[in-house]
């Protein structure tokens, strides 16, 4: 035999499905997002998703080149480094890039759209090296990047990022336009969903994200549907999580909504307008079932999705603002516990005996 | 009886089965070898000793080394010669096994055992034994220790099911042997003393499900095409309902699996009088000319029987040479192997069938632990396998219930070596022991 065969354990063939093949997946599945953004928004979503996108792959890059020794020896190594980098690139700082961009408003003021572009490249250089790469890039974050990021911005740059702009298409009839720049989307303020429990926009304006002030990605939820049905066709994420998610998180948010009233009423027509209302759709979809930061088993993924979503609701009603990426990063410090005690029983289990080997 | 479907079964994937390659081929009885290299080592548990000495004369069908303890199987030789060296050399499965070297003369004296006529239960059993029929599924469990369970049995399964991609050995012996697949299987049932046969076949062998229905006694159950229905515990839910536990046999729950190649080896067996040294396999892969299903004797090179099939295709690369299934089949280094009871294949894999790609960094996607026909964690396995910590890989990955079906690997898609680390943590649990 001339060429030597490869020996290993089996299984011999694989499936198709790579990291890559999965992660261009997701990225497909955003760019209705991206597109609706842009859309409704204008040139400014535009430059702000392609700044995020252009600092996260920056940012890895860099790290992955200090890291890997592309500045020792006088720059010799550098060409094998980009190398490396460019065949193990596998798309991961390209999708948080576009999710931090996605839960991010639009400053309507030329100063605060400054503070945003400044705080974007921050908030994706915070997510990539911090987050992610510190930790042994891919798979070993211990939190969803884009989470953190938002977070971090969030804190640092508050009024750039509580800043929404109205967009461009659609009237902002049925409420007052000076009203809603007063909170997230539809939330909070005075006569808002949740200190009042009264919906100023309907549920068709909310869906279609026509007239309501939001972030760049979260308004259009036809969009978020869109890359819903995408990833569950492509089987990349589980279709029952968000559906669960967002099924859990509006019963409580409408029985806790009842209290905003001045006699206890259980009002379901307030289920749409919490549910479409702000980030906690495309959270649902993007951020709760993102594979590294949310529990593997099965049951474990049950329990993170409910657990998220009653918290979620909860939060949300008694601050009065989004928290969905705070409540993301609160569950994902709880995976690793999740995933050491919430497991299947192995086939067969039975509870008084031993585990123990079957003879073949 | 008429097909009924077989219950759901949570967990598997869906590989490619690429049985269309070999799928129309009939059987065909491969030419026996000038030499036959047969291994002491056929089965699970103890290796046979040998009998014969260096220039003894064999025929085929003479007994040339003798079952050692309860889990071990008589070896038989496969032509009719002199034979010329007892000598040890690596295995397939990369151990060292003692082999007996047997020179073809050309002839085809047979030494068989006396055929049965009506046998009774004891006399099936004896004969089994005696034939030294192991399981041809894939471990080579001693059929004899199967048909003498500890505990009352009342069902007996045959597999058909061929979960394996590629492999169409036992699909072929189904359609043109049913009649003496069907009498084994009532022989088997008879030693036995049960009733019900039932007959698993999965769902993508129509034409097999259609030969066995006419059958009054053997009730057909069509199984969802996945992988792995074809292992015992699976099997066994699906037809039947019941649950192995975890560290018990199948005979605990009152059933009994055997393959349909070793029911037909055990018809020859009872009827013939022919003792365990050929079977069907098939040859497959798309770096070798003509995919077939032989009929190989035992011991026979894989080189010969690569030759048989045209050789390595002239514009294929060959990637890898797999003995057995792609899921769980061992890969060769070369062409110097043989083949054992057990041998269910002979692969020619390209590169673009056998996926060699580097492994990246876990995702922690949980589609192994989807997967997993036992409902395992393989992830947490292999992480703490990795470190060292196989107390724990046992403790939360569930690695001691794993039957190394290779779903999770097969999934991954960072190309986790996730089944390495499974068996390195088995061993050295076995160890500590």
């Amino acid at each position: 035999m001339d060429k030597s065969v490869v020996v290993s354990t089996p299984p011999h063939v694989k499936s198709r499905r790579t990291t890559r093949n999965i992660m261009l997946d997701v990225i497909i599945a955003l760019i209705p997002c991206c597109i609706c953004g842009i859309v409704f928004f204008g040139w400014k979503a535009a430059v702000i998703e392609i700044i995020s996108v252009i600092s996260c792959v920056a940012a890895e890059f860099v790290y992955f080149f200090i890291a890997h020794g592309g500045f020792a020896k006088k720059c010799k190594n550098a060409k094998e480094v980009c190398v490396n980098w460019i065949k193990q690139f596998d798309f991961t700082s390209i999708i948080t890039g576009i999710i931090l961009a996605m839960i991010v408003p639009v400053p309507e003021t030329a100063k605060y759209f400054g503070y945003m572009i400044g705080g974007i490249v921050i908030g994706s250089v915070f997510s990539i090296a911090v987050v992610k790469m510190i930790f042994g890039g891919t798979g070993k974050n211990l939190v969803n990047p884009a989470a953190a990021g938002r977070v971090f911005m969030f804190l640092s740059f508050t009024v750039a990022m509580t800043s929404y702009s109205a967009p461009l298409f659609g009237a902002v009839s049925s409420a007052d336009a000076g009203l809603l720049q007063s909170g997230a989307t539809n939330l909070s303020g005075e006569g808002f969903l949740l200190s009042d429990g009264f919906s100023p926009l309907s549920p068709l304006d909310l869906f279609l994200g026509s007239g309501v002030y939001g972030c760049i990605g979260e308004t259009c939820k036809i969009a978020i549907i869109v890359g819903y049905l995408y990833l569950a066709v492509r089987k990349v994420i589980k279709w029952w999580q968000p559906v669960l998610f967002l099924g859990i998180f509006g019963f409580v948010a409408v029985f806790l909504s009842g209290f905003t009233f001045d006699k206890y009423t259980f009002d379901m027509g307030l289920y749409l307008p919490h549910v479409l209302s702000g980030g906690v759709m495309f959270a649902a979809v993007f951020m709760f079932t993102d594979y590294v930061s949310s529990p593997k088993g099965v049951y474990g993924q049950l329990v993170y999705v409910i657990v998220g979503a009653v918290l979620l609701a909860v939060l949300r009603h008694f601050t009065g603002i989004e928290v969905a990426s705070f409540v993301i990063l609160f569950m994902n410090l709880f995976v690793p516990l999740i995933d050491k005690y919430i497991r299947r029983k192995p086939f067969g289990y039975v509870k008084e005996k031993k585990v123990k080997k079957e003879g073949n | 009886m008429k097909a009924v479907k077989g219950k759901f079964y949570f967990g598997g994937v869906h590989p490619h089965d690429m049985k269309d390659l070999c799928k129309g081929a009939p059987i065909e009885a491969l030419p026996p070898p000038a030499e036959a290299a047969i291994s002491t080592a056929q089965s699970l548990g103890k290796p046979a000793a040998p009998i014969v000495e260096v220039g003894a004369k064999v025929k085929i069908g003479t007994k040339i080394a003798e079952a050692q303890g309860p889990i071990s199987s008589d070896v038989f030789s496969s032509v009719c010669g002199e034979v010329t060296e007892i000598k040890e050399m690596t295995g397939a499965s990369g151990g060292k096994e003692q082999f007996i070297i047997i020179r073809n003369d050309g002839s085809d004296e047979k030494e068989y055992l006396p055929p049965l006529d009506h046998p009774t239960s004891d006399e099936i059993k004896a004969r089994i034994k005696d034939a030294g029929i192991v399981g041809l599924g894939g471990a080579g469990f001693p059929v004899a220790v199967k048909v003498a369970p500890r505990t009352p049995v009342d069902t007996l399964i045959i597999n058909g099911a061929e979960c394996e991609p590629y492999l169409t050995c036992d699909y072929r012996l189904m359609l043109e042997k049913t009649d003496e697949i069907a009498r084994g299987a009532r022989y088997i049932a008879q030693a036995l003393g049960v009733n019900d046969i039932i007959i698993g076949i999965e769902g993508n062998k129509p034409d097999c499900i259609e030969k066995f229905e006419p059958y009054p006694d053997i009730k057909v159950v069509i199984l969802k095409k996945q992988y792995p229905m074809g292992g015992e515990k699976q099997l066994i839910y699906v037809t039947t309902g019941r649950r192995v536990g975890l560290g018990k046999l199948p005979a605990d729950s009152g059933v009994v699996v055997q393959n349909v190649a070793t029911a037909f080896a055990v018809c020859e067996a009872v009827e013939l009088g022919k003792p365990l040294f050929e079977r069907v396999l098939t040859v497959s892969g798309k770096a070798v000319v003509t995919p077939k299903n032989l009929l190989v004797k035992l011991g026979t090179s894989i080189k010969d029987i690569v030759a048989f099939c045209g050789g390595q295709s002239e514009n294929a690369e060959l990637e890898k040479i797999v003995q057995g299934g792609p899921m769980t089949g061992v890969a060769l280094a070369n062409y110097d192997a043989y083949t054992h009871k057990t041998t269910s294949g002979v692969l020619l894999m390209t590169p673009e069938e056998a996926d060699t790609r580097a492994p990246s960094n876990c995702l922690n996607c949980g589609k192994c632990a989807d997967v997993c026909p036992m409902h395992l964690m393989p992830m947490n396995t292999a992480f703490y396998a990795n470190a060292g910590d196989y107390d724990a890989a046992a403790k939360y990955g569930g690695v001691l219930a794993c039957i190394e079906c290779g779903a999770c690997e097969y999934t991954c898609p960072a190309k986790r070596p996730l089944i390495q680390a499974i068996r390195k943590a088995k061993s050295e649990l076995r160890k500590k022991k």
